[in-house]
């Protein structure tokens, strides 16, 4: 619930949507990962990007399992890799990390209905095409959280998640293997399958 | 006061909801324009877009009689929330524009950026109209928290980021409707009456708003 104090002290360090879908293997690790943002600001601009693990464990993705960046504003995609992507340990700790391809987005495409059954997000460049898809949508919900519950370790955080039972990741049409996980979030239990709406970054005073 | 890192409450819609309001002259009482753009994400009536433009508040007459009217893609939805919402806001209270304005079919919307700092234009088209909202000299974004006593509506929660425009223009069909920007008290501080709000999240509290 909102503090009585109106105005959050703090920095903000980018706002938007942040949805992923992060796939495991049967013993746990993962087989695909994938973030979406839609930043409506940052220091650097506007700007729409994929991030795409689709061969995690290994530096060079494949052409069926690409490890990709898909931006229409590059300066963001290095924006956020460099100060957000970059903090999360398991993003930054993965060998695909350092082996992304960097593609320039010719289309973004929303569709579906977050509050209903089905919503997704398709992004296409330089011949290649990435479909998120989330199903199962349970009701939204609204986070307040704090450093010490967020993945950068340094942040506070609003946001609106809205969990899904069911996802996948499809590269040109195909889909990439693995199956949903589960995970805690601000001390609720819910899937690896996630669409964040309306979130904000913060720097608190006392980190600036 | 500590928080809550679940709220309890019920979301209802979030998205964008920038606004100008535009007076004659600073020490007039009212506006003589007021507008809100919306870009809705989320809501349980599905996604959209809308515009609100009440050039004549005061005036019982909708487009084109007067310059009043709504251009939407998503009409339940934004019935809702203007019953909900921007009906109960402090500028739109007992507006007779707001009751009797014109409900106009949107065919598209597209936003210019820019730099985030010295220009930012909402254009939307449709029903023979060409609305452009254009927001001028940004401030930084400011984080905001709403509790029910302190929100608009009195009822809800909100979140949002906020960045204050100094100057702003709103043009209908190429001419730009008079007045300009004035700044008001708002969140305990001197704020500008155009405003960029990103990120804006509206919630019921588990209470119903009895607070």
């Amino acid at each position: 619930m909102p503090l009585s104090e109106p105005i959050t002290p703090g920095r903000v360090d980018w706002t938007g949507e942040n949805p992923g879908i992060l796939l495991k293997n049967d013993d746990g690790t993962f087989s695909a990962m994938a973030l979406f943002f839609r930043v409506a600001w940052s220091p650097v601009g506007q700007g729409q990007v994929l991030l795409l693990y689709g061969t995690p464990g290994q530096e060079q993705g494949s052409d069926e399992a690409p490890n990709i960046i898909i931006s229409d504003n590059a300066e963001l995609s290095k924006y956020l890799l460099d100060n957000f992507i970059g903090r999360l340990a398991a993003f930054r700790d993965a060998p695909a990390f350092k082996g992304l391809r960097h593609l320039v987005a010719q289309s973004v495409q929303t569709d579906g209905d977050p509050m209903s059954h089905r919503y997704s997000e398709t992004i296409s460049g330089e011949g290649t095409s990435v479909q998120l898809l989330w199903e199962d949508l349970e009701h939204p919900r609204a986070l307040e959280l704090m450093p010490d519950q967020v993945g950068s370790g340094m942040h506070t955080m609003f946001s609106v998640l809205v969990p899904a039972q069911r996802a996948g990741i499809l590269v040109n049409g195909k889909s990439l293997p693995g199956k949903l996980g589960t995970r805690m979030q601000a001390g609720v239990e819910t899937t690896s399958a996630f669409l964040y709406f309306t979130e904000t970054w913060i720097i608190p005073p006392d980190a600036s | 006061m500590t928080r809550v890192s679940v709220n309890p409450g019920r979301v209802d819609w979030c998205g964008e909801n920038p606004g100008i309001y535009l007076k004659h002259n600073a020490s007039d009482e009212a506006y003589c324009v007021l507008s809100l753009f919306f870009r809705v994400s989320l809501s349980p009536y599905g996604r959209g877009n809308a515009a609100i433009v009440l050039a004549a508040p005061d005036a019982s007459k909708g487009w084109p009689d007067e310059t009043n009217f709504i251009i939407t893609d998503n009409q339940r939805m934004m019935r809702w929330i203007v019953d909900g919402w921007v009906s109960k806001m402090p500028t739109f209270i007992g507006k007779a524009g707001l009751r009797h304005m014109s409900w106009l079919n949107l065919e598209s919307v597209h936003k210019t950026p820019g730099d985030l700092k010295t220009e930012y234009r909402e254009t939307l088209r449709g029903s023979t109209v060409t609305l452009e909202m254009i927001w001028q000299d940004m401030g930084p974004p400011i984080p905001v928290e709403v509790t029910v006593e302190n929100s608009a509506t009195k009822e809800h929660e909100m979140y949002s980021v906020f960045l204050e425009a100094k100057s702003a223009d709103i043009k209908v069909n190429g001419t730009s409707l008079p007045g300009s920007v004035q700044s008001r008290q708002f969140f305990g501080r001197s704020m500008s009456t155009a405003f960029l709000a990103f990120s804006e999240t509206w919630v019921t509290p588990d209470n119903g708003g009895d607070q």
